[in-house]
């Protein structure tokens, strides 16, 4: 029995016979060095690492910090599947070649779910980080909104709308009201409120964006600044955000 | 010639093939959110058998989950029986199985559209790359992983397109109403909705590519049985090297053979089944093809010990 272990152990290593696997080395080594320098450039992508941000790379939730996430993430779709609002979207570009297809969240096609982290539960190689609680991942930033002052209702056409602040699931509310008297284009009086993005407290699920009725591209939109998942890709540090 | 009749192996073999088949498609309908953000049931099941997510992933520097322990019995038992796994389990490779028929060869160009080609190493050099650049940091294994392609294919593409021919099929019953029939069609409408489709139309970008290129991927099957499974598959690739010397080996009668070649024209991966010096372990996906199919009953597959001397 020992012996027929250890033949079978040289046979396994034994250099190719006729019937084995004859590769060639140069070729195995040809295909190595394509994988290498393939790697190496994806590394040396100006997306990868910390050199830079895209605005437009919105992970779901729990998603591991970028470099790590495309370490992992097998762009299965398991995510896209199971997200109740169809919101993850296979990428196009925007986590550069080597991010092909892996989630992110669009917004025009839906909102992260504030009660939902089914994409959490199913990710095979946890590239988005297994949640146990709701808790949990009602803690963590996707990324933040912001209010585009030229497209908003209440801020550019003198017109009420409180969609977003009504829509945000928060308790708290991320979006909070200033009421203002405007003028109209006839002249007339109108008070309305402006909504305002309270950076603190928002965790950029994008349902303000996703239901904001200036239908086309939303009045606030939801960028990847303020992810958790990467220290470095912050405007301001929590400190200077109470003042 | 008489006809053959199929060998129970092979019948035992499909009924795996479709056990998991289904178990799949049964994971992947279950994909679907619940209240109470649990998974009813093992989701990740196939994931967590695959070597190729494991390996890249801790090539990757990164831990793996617990549950990828699973794919060390997939290792295990290729190292020892070969590489079943391909032709018994996978569901991408069934998928392909089903697909067999389309082939276009005629007459002598089946021998050579059975056979094995050089060709068939890409699947070795594509791991390589897929190994290599996951080391340095790039994980591509998803691309081209068979449940990573399977489920996205369908997740993606198959599974919207179903969706939305069944809600235009049963809103057009609706609407026009032809015979009154949407008296009938409504209640199947409503039970398909609370079981199988979902209760939103899914759209998804690349979902035309993804159609596309699942469709393509089925169609090379005209060209060569599995094409897939021989030429692309990483992972196929993977269990071809950890299987390149397995206990069970083929034994063929060169006594009985009368060299009609039909188990080579029936080898679903270019294995050369027709002696035991030209058959490819690393190839053999051992769905008892051959076996099946030779007129004399010259081939059997054979529990040995301590492997071929040949390899």
């Amino acid at each position: 029995m020992k012996n027929s272990m250890v033949k079978w152990i040289v046979n396994f290593f034994k250099g190719p016979g006729k019937s084995g696997l004859d590769l060639g080395r140069r070729r195995v080594l040809a295909a190595g060095i394509v994988g290498l320098g393939g790697g190496l450039l994806f590394k040396a992508n100006p997306l990868s690492g910390d050199r830079s941000y895209n605005s437009e790379l919105i992970r779901p939730p729990g998603s591991m910090e970028e470099d790590e996430f495309l370490e992992r993430c097998l762009r299965c779709g398991e995510c896209m599947k199971v997200c109740p609002t169809n919101v993850i979207q296979p990428s196009m570009l925007e986590g550069g070649l080597e991010g092909l297809w892996s989630p992110v969240l669009k917004m025009d096609f839906g909102y992260c779910e504030y009660k939902c982290m089914m994409c959490t539960q199913v990710c095979p190689t946890e590239a988005i980080r297994k949640m146990n609680t709701l808790e949990e991942k009602q803690q963590v930033k996707m990324g933040l909104a912001y209010v585009d002052r030229n497209r908003c209702l209440p801020w550019a056409y003198a017109r009420p709308c409180l969609v977003c602040q009504e829509h945000c699931p928060l308790p708290e509310k991320a979006i909070y009201l200033e009421e203002v008297t405007v003028t109209k284009a006839n002249g007339g009086k109108v008070v309305v409120k402006r909504p305002y993005v309270n950076a603190e407290l928002c965790i950029g699920c994008g349902i303000c964006e996703n239901k904001c009725p200036v239908s086309d591209q939303a009045a606030i939109r939801v960028t990847s600044v303020g992810e958790t998942r990467h220290f470095k890709n912050q405007f301001l540090t929590a400190d200077r955000f109470s003042g | 010639m008489a006809k053959i009749k199929t060998s129970s192996f092979v019948w035992v073999r499909r009924l795996s093939q479709a056990v998991f088949l289904l178990i799949f498609l049964y994971l992947f309908m279950l994909t679907v959110y619940h209240p109470g953000n649990e998974t009813y049931g093992p989701l990740k099941l196939f994931f967590n058998f695959d070597p190729l997510a494991m390996l890249t992933v801790l090539l990757g520097g990164h831990a793996v989950a617990g549950a990828f322990l699973l794919s060390l019995i997939t290792i295990v038992f290729t190292l020892v029986l070969g590489r079943w796994f391909c032709g018994w389990v996978c569901p991408f490779g069934t998928v392909h199985n089903m697909f067999i028929g389309i082939r276009i060869a005629k007459g002598k160009d089946k021998i050579k559209a059975g056979s094995y080609s050089v060709w068939q190493k890409s699947k070795y050099y594509i791991l390589t790359l897929v190994l290599v650049c996951a080391f340095f940091g790039a994980n591509l294994a998803g691309w081209l992983d068979p449940f990573s392609f399977l489920f996205r294919s369908l997740g993606l593409s198959v599974f919207p397109l179903v969706n939305a021919g069944f809600e235009g099929f049963f809103n057009w019953m609706y609407n026009v109403d032809p015979l009154k029939l949407s008296v009938i069609t409504e209640p199947i409408f409503r039970i398909l909705r609370r079981s199988f489709l979902d209760f939103s139309q899914p759209h998804y970008f690349w979902g035309m590519f993804f159609g596309v290129l699942f469709g393509v991927i089925i169609a090379l099957n005209m060209f060569r049985a599995r094409f897939w499974c021989r030429y692309i598959c990483p992972l196929g690739g993977l269990l071809g090297i950890f299987g390149k010397n397995p206990t069970v080996r083929i034994k063929v009668d060169p006594e009985k053979c009368n060299g009609c070649s039909l188990c080579v024209i029936e080898c679903q991966t270019g294995a050369d089944p027709m002696g035991e010096g030209s058959w490819r372990p690393s190839e053999c996906i051992f769905c008892w093809n051959c076996e099946s199919v030779c007129p004399v009953n010259a081939i059997t597959f054979d529990f040995k010990g301590q492997g071929g001397e040949k390899s």
